[in-house]
């Protein structure tokens, strides 16, 4: 039987989730973000540029070379996005970061957040 | 820009570096995940055979551009035809392979167009090779990937019966 490579935490009780806490500015947003469609074309945004500056190929790159060590059958999503995030998150070009910062915050002061 | 205070710990400087790692382990995931599958349906095999295929190409360039300075002083290692003339053991022009719109050099052209035309059981997954060819290739040109669709009916449709598990895709790219 082969061990399952993608982990799912498992869906919430629903009686378990009654109880929550009021919502955080931090959802806030992301509502704010999700219900105005804002947040898929900064998604599109970010994703358009990572491909140009060929951010996302090295990081594919970087799978398959740890994928080849590991053993193909062997890798799950969990450990590649272990092998991707330090790594990911410190070659980000700084002007795409700004640029997407720049957009997102001109959002959050236009929804008066 | 926005007026707001220069300090990166202002409230809105936080939300906006916490919304842009958001997006960010998006993207991430996303490439995970498609890793995950290119890994585990073997769809990076031609990619391999590409690479070696570039290395053997170059190495064998490097080798005739050596041999041309050494093509007197060696005697064992050319036949010397009755004219003098001496054949580089591999070709050194390089042309443009007509599937996969790649420089190759000449005597490497007929092994490069078995793997890349399929002759070969590694070479079947073609379905899959011109989505992945075509992703990677989408930067380069878009028009390239044109290409593809004219290939792929007449190499894939005996792929897509022969594959693995029945869950490649019939042909196209990926949603990339």
């Amino acid at each position: 039987m082969r061990r399952t490579s993608i982990n799912r935490p498992p869906t919430p009780d629903p009686e378990e989730s009654e109880i929550r806490e009021p919502p955080s500015l931090q959802d806030l947003v992301n509502i704010k973000l999700l219900e105005s469609g804002e947040k898929e074309r900064l998604k599109e945004l970010l994703r358009e540029r990572l491909i140009e500056c060929g951010w996302r190929d090295e990081m594919k790159a970087l799978c398959r070379s740890y994928a080849r060590k590991k053993g193909r059958n062997n890798v799950t999503v969990d450990d590649l996005i272990h092998v991707i995030t330090p790594k990911g998150r410190a070659s980000i070009p700084d002007p795409i970061k700004a640029e997407l910062l720049r957009k997102i915050r001109s959002f959050l002061v236009a929804t008066a957040l | 820009m926005s007026g707001q205070s220069d300090d990166t710990t202002s409230p809105t400087s936080q939300l906006s570096s916490h919304v842009f790692f958001d997006l960010l382990d998006s993207a991430i995931a996303d490439i995970a995940s498609e890793c995950h599958r290119i890994a585990w349906l073997e769809l990076d095999r031609n990619l391999e055979e590409e690479e070696a295929e570039m290395k053997l190409s170059e190495e064998a360039r490097e080798r005739v551009a050596d041999r041309t300075n050494l093509a007197e002083s060696n005697n064992n290692k050319y036949v010397i035809d009755i004219f003098g003339n001496t054949h580089p053991t591999v070709a050194n022009d390089t042309f443009k392979c007509m599937n996969c719109d790649r420089l190759i050099a000449a005597g490497r052209f007929a092994p490069h167009l078995e793997k890349c035309m399929g002759k070969g059981r590694k070479a079947r997954l073609k379905t899959t090779r011109s989505s992945t060819a075509a992703a990677t290739q989408n930067l380069q040109s878009r028009s390239g990937s044109q290409m593809f669709p004219l290939y792929s009916p007449q190499i894939g449709s005996g792929t897509v019966s022969r594959s693995s598990n029945g869950r490649i895709a019939g042909s196209g790219t990926t949603g990339d």
